[in-house]
């Protein structure tokens, strides 16, 4: 293996490929995709330490362990971390390291955005934590950040703006990646790999992200919004001023709803990949399972407004939204009984990623039926805002999209590292998971039933909630215990796993056709694809739909260069957006040693902040493509 | 390895068999899941509730008959194609690939049962949204405005102001015009009927009946800032006479020429004079005692007959009210009678009225205060 380096532009690129420097600089999408399941791992923990705390709070009526503030803080910060910054990356993690390996691509389309995309996530996810240091507090105005409560005059604080600019440096991060992928999917799947033969996970990435593209903007614009009604002096969501608080509403679930399918559609890929794996069988009606997957996401932006029916509509919309969102649950139907056609007549092996597949599809079904019970609005008007809500969407959300990303975890892990995590302990971690799951999470549509609303504090004990209070907390140490052994086996297994081979499920799809985990260069060949399920195809398929493989031609495989530049854009936004944040506060607010008197303006932070974001895209422009040429192994041809 | 699996999938389901029939009977009348309790909506008494109820029972039918179908599919197929021991693990089933007629034949089977839920509801929108024929003429209107934290209700047929109550004549339809003063709110009275969103700067209206005399607990259903938990009402259906002598007297002064002491230990006409004086220089400024001025805080007129105070948080008695009086900010965090009312353009500047934390009340002060707010009948 030899390389050849060179370099272009002003500075010379970095070459260190391990060590800080290495990860600081890198641009190779298997790295970045750690990088995102590391920050998501790790936020997941936060989140989850947080909703402890909610139902610790919540055990007896009338207590006071954690304070009314506290509280409204702990519910929109666990909110929050949890959308944002631990499903969202978590999914990211997989479509950057799973995706280019499935369509048989070196590398990602941008490797340099898709770095951005990586540091933005990093940044922002910071952003939003960093108000807990700060005196007034995390934000606590719920993740929906309903106005008017989130205006100057109801939320002087500056917790507020630590989620709008967090929200907003996220959003960079989210944008960045998706029409990176988009791209990568259309542009660079390996020859013969026709979309109709692309590993579902792959297509519900491509969908996901035409979803994050279409629905990013609506929030980016509600946020910019928000911050000049907050800073500026506008009026969008003041009626004083001649605004309207229900316009927030609206653009916010015309992003919230698709958002809904952001986390669950890349749960239903891997669900769709692992299934067929443990039946030995292709999927079951791949076409309905792809197209309803785009059914799915193209209804989201028609069903925003189930999330107002409360608000007042008027019947032709609220009628016309209830309907919508009827036809949603068709699709989404399909899918299940595709997956249960994946199961029939298959010989269906039980590792823990099929137990949490399995557990995916118990779970979903039960978080669907009861969105089916309030896509009703009469039913609805009881159930809106209540616990039983709550119930629904933790089913949907846990029992999907989180059971979902630890069955990918388990599955892929021998691919991204090389090495077993422990079947039999996986296994009592995900009973302890799904115990713990369903007895935090179930006696909610009870409590909601009988009339208990979410985002309370506390409760009155002649309600009569304190049972299934009490048992939902002792349900959500275990699941909170179940998660957290998932944690440490992860961390304990990339140091003692054992060997796991190149595809220990024999399993079907391209990604199992590189080493474990991948070289550099993913493929040291140009795959040929002659078949959906190529891999399994390859071992067990005839003749005529076996891989074929073309060698790299004497320049050997075109690498991309390491950049510094994603690293300082996304430092520019964060000391940018810090300066929004700090607009109008006093010095003293940000280091005790500052004047008291004296206030930050834009020309403090963000100014400076713009600045260096702007350089570091010029010299980003600047740098050139770069890149050098690697010969892989000449045994990886045979 | 596998027997320590089962032991603890045993402790697992242990916990459960303890949890489940804990959860099953919970509350002071420990019916099945509460299904009695103070905000249930499975105990509906009037109309829009019950209407919405049935509506939920006819989709829990529907997916309870969906569970046990696809779940059972699900289960049999799990159960019946498992790999079982001495089975070759390299063994390869046919690879069949979907069947385009069961697949269609599933979807028109969906679609049909989603009809049985869109009927009903298409139903149910139009009979919450419109009120009823049989009412006719003869409806009540009360107008309602959400507040951080407390509710306020304005009968426009009489031209007074009340709070944190609502109190209406049973069998009768009232209307409920609904708007929020700060920010959004939802009014939410579980047994009579489900939510409706008190927005500023939009009127939504709702309508409520109850079929009987009764006392319903409700609360606010949107989260809207520090004491949103604490943000309840009550709400009192009276018999049609009750309902009348309940309306005169609230046409009445309610700052009698006579006051009458009520049991609070020692007091005397000198406490509820001091608590007169009180009164005037800490509260009036926001609190009217006048049913006619709706003010910038609860309306205090005809205090004494209420059953609840602090917004339905504790109960109308003596020592509730002195320790509320004493301490609003360990009941109700944020709350603007002990912060003093902020000024709305400059919320962190000095309030536009002082709260109660300048005022150093003492104890003997607060019961002063209480003796004179039990005069107001």
């Amino acid at each position: 293996m030899s390389t050849s380096q060179a370099t272009y532009g002003t500075w010379k690129r970095p070459l260190k490929k391990t060590g800080l420097v290495g990860f600081l600089t890198t641009v190779d999408h298997k790295k970045i995709g750690i990088g995102y399941a590391i920050g998501a791992l790790f936020f997941l923990l936060v989140g989850g330490v947080e909703a402890l705390l909610i139902r610790l709070q919540l055990a007896s009526p009338e207590q006071n362990l954690i304070s009314a503030e506290a509280y409204n803080q702990l519910f929109t910060m666990h909110g929050t971390t949890m959308v944002f910054l631990a499903v969202m990356p978590l999914s990211a993690a997989f479509f950057n390291y799973i995706m280019p390996l499935q369509i048989g691509a070196r590398d990602v389309a941008f490797p340099r955005l898709n770095a951005l995309g990586l540091w933005c996530f990093i940044v922002g996810g910071i952003v939003v934590n960093l108000s807990w240091f700060f005196q007034s507090g995390a934000p606590d105005i719920g993740w929906f950040g309903y106005a008017p409560l989130t205006s100057k005059q109801f939320n002087p604080d500056i917790g507020t703006d630590f989620w709008i600019i967090g929200l907003q440096i996220l959003g960079i991060a989210s944008l960045a990646g998706s029409f990176n992928f988009i791209t990568t999917i259309l542009n660079m799947r390996a020859p013969g790999l026709s979309m109709m033969r692309l590993p579902v996970f792959t297509w519900m990435t491509l969908i996901t992200s035409f979803l994050i593209i279409l629905a990013f903007p609506p929030i980016t614009i509600a946020l910019v919004e928000l911050l000049f009604d907050r800073h500026f002096g506008t009026h969008f969501f003041n009626v004083a001023g001649g605004g309207k608080p229900i316009l927030w509403q609206h653009i916010f679930w015309i992003f919230g709803h698709p958002e809904v399918y952001i986390l669950i559609l890349p749960a239903m890929g891997i669900i769709s990949e692992v299934l067929p794996v443990f039946s030995r069988k292709p999927l079951f009606g791949y076409p309905l399972v792809v197209f309803s997957g785009a059914v799915i996401g193209f209804l989201g932006f028609a069903v925003w407004s189930h999330h107002m029916f409360t608000t007042g509509l008027g019947i032709v919309a609220t009628s016309a939204f209830a309907f919508l969102t009827m036809l949603i649950s068709i699709p989404t139907g399909v899918k299940i009984f595709n997956w249960i056609g994946t199961l029939w007549g298959g010989r269906i092996q039980f590792t823990t990623p099929m137990l949490y597949a399995l557990g995916f599809i118990w779970m979903f079904m039960m978080g669907g039926f009861t969105g089916i019970m309030h896509s009703s609005p009469p039913v609805d008007a009881q159930q809106q805002d209540s616990y039983f809500v709550v119930a629904h969407f933790h089913y949907v959300l846990i029992g999907g999209s989180i059971f979902a990303l630890l069955c990918g975890i388990y599955f892929w892990f021998p691919k991204v590292t090389g090495k077993l995590m422990d079947d039999a302990l996986g296994k009592i971690f995900f009973y302890t998971v799904f115990f713990g799951f369903n007895m935090a999470f179930f006696p909610m549509h009870l409590l909601g039933m009988t009339g208990m609303p979410r985002r309370t504090h506390t409760y009155k004990e002649v309600m009569g909630w304190e049972n299934p209070n009490f048992w939902s907390t002792v349900g959500a140490f275990v699941l909170g215990i179940g998660i957290a052994s998932v944690v440490l086996q992860i961390i304990y297994s990339c140091f003692k796993g054992k060997p796991s081979g190149d595809n220990p499920w024999d399993a079907r799809t391209l990604e199992w056709a590189t080493a474990n985990p991948p070289k550099e260069y993913n493929f040291g060949y140009t795959p040929v694809i002659k078949a959906r399920d190529q891999v399994w195809e390859s071992k067990y398929g005839p003749e005529e739909k076996k891989m074929g493989k073309i060698a790299p031609d004497s320049h050997g495989i075109h690498m991309p260069d390491q950049s510094w530049w994603p690293l300082v854009v996304a430092i520019g936004l964060f000391v940018a957006g810090m300066g929004v944040i700090f607009n109008g506060q006093p010095m003293a607010l940000l280091l005790p040693f500052l004047s008291e008197e004296a206030t930050f303006s834009l020309f403090h932070m963000t100014a400076p902040g713009l600045l260096l974001t702007f350089f570091a895209m010029y010299m980003w422009a600047l740098e050139g493509p770069g890149g050098y040429h690697l010969h892989p192994d000449p045994e990886e041809l045979e | 390895m596998k027997w320590l699996t089962y032991i603890w999938i045993g402790i697992l389901l242990l916990i459960t068999a303890i949890a489940v029939p804990q959860c099953m009977h919970s509350g002071a009348d420990a019916t099945f899941v509460n299904m009695g309790g103070m905000q249930s909506t499975l105990d509906p008494q009037g109309p829009v509730a019950a209407n919405q109820l049935q509506i939920f029972y006819i989709t829990l039918w529907v997916t309870v008959f969906l569970f046990v179908t696809v779940g059972g599919a699900l289960a049999f197929a799990t159960w019946k194609f498992r790999q079982r021991k001495g089975d070759d693990p390299n063994y390869i089933p046919p690879q069949s690939h979907g069947h385009p007629l069961i697949e269609l034949g599933l979807v028109i089977a969906s679609a049909a049962l989603l009809v049985v839920i869109a009927i009903p509801t298409f139903y149910g929108i139009v009979f919450k949204s419109t009120l009823p024929d049989y009412a006719g003429e003869d409806v009540l209107e009360v107008n309602v405005t959400g507040y951080q934290w407390w509710w306020g209700f304005e009968y426009p047929e009489h031209g007074f102001h009340t709070a944190n109550e609502l109190v209406f004549p049973a069998g009768k339809v009232v209307k409920l015009n609904l708007v929020a003063d700060d920010v959004i709110h939802s009014f939410w009275l579980p047994k009579l009927a489900g939510k409706m969103d008190l927005i500023p700067g939009q009127e939504n209206k709702m309508w409520i009946q109850a079929d009987e005399p009764g006392y319903f607990w409700g609360q606010c259903a949107e989260y809207c800032g520090d004491s949103h938990a604490y943000m309840l009402f009550r709400a009192r259906a009276l018999e049609e006479s009750e309902y009348e002598a309940w309306i005169e007297q609230q046409k009445q002064p309610s700052v009698t020429e006579t006051f009458s002491p009520v049991d609070l230990g020692d007091q005397d006409e000198d406490m509820v004079l001091q608590g007169w004086a009180l009164f005037m220089d800490h509260c009036v400024r926001c609190h009217s005692v006048d049913a006619n001025v709706k003010g910038m805080a609860p309306n205090l007129a005809h205090f004494a007959g209420r059953t609840s105070i602090a917004a339905g948080w504790l109960e109308n008695e003596p020592e509730n009210l002195v320790h509320w009086i004493l301490h609003p900010d360990k009941i109700k965090p944020g709350n603007f009678m002990w912060n003093g009312f902020p000024q709305p353009g400059d919320p962190k500047g000095a309030p536009l009225m002082e709260g109660l934390k300048d005022a150093n009340l003492s104890e003997a002060d607060a019961k002063a205060l209480a003796a004179y707010l039990y005069t107001l009948k």
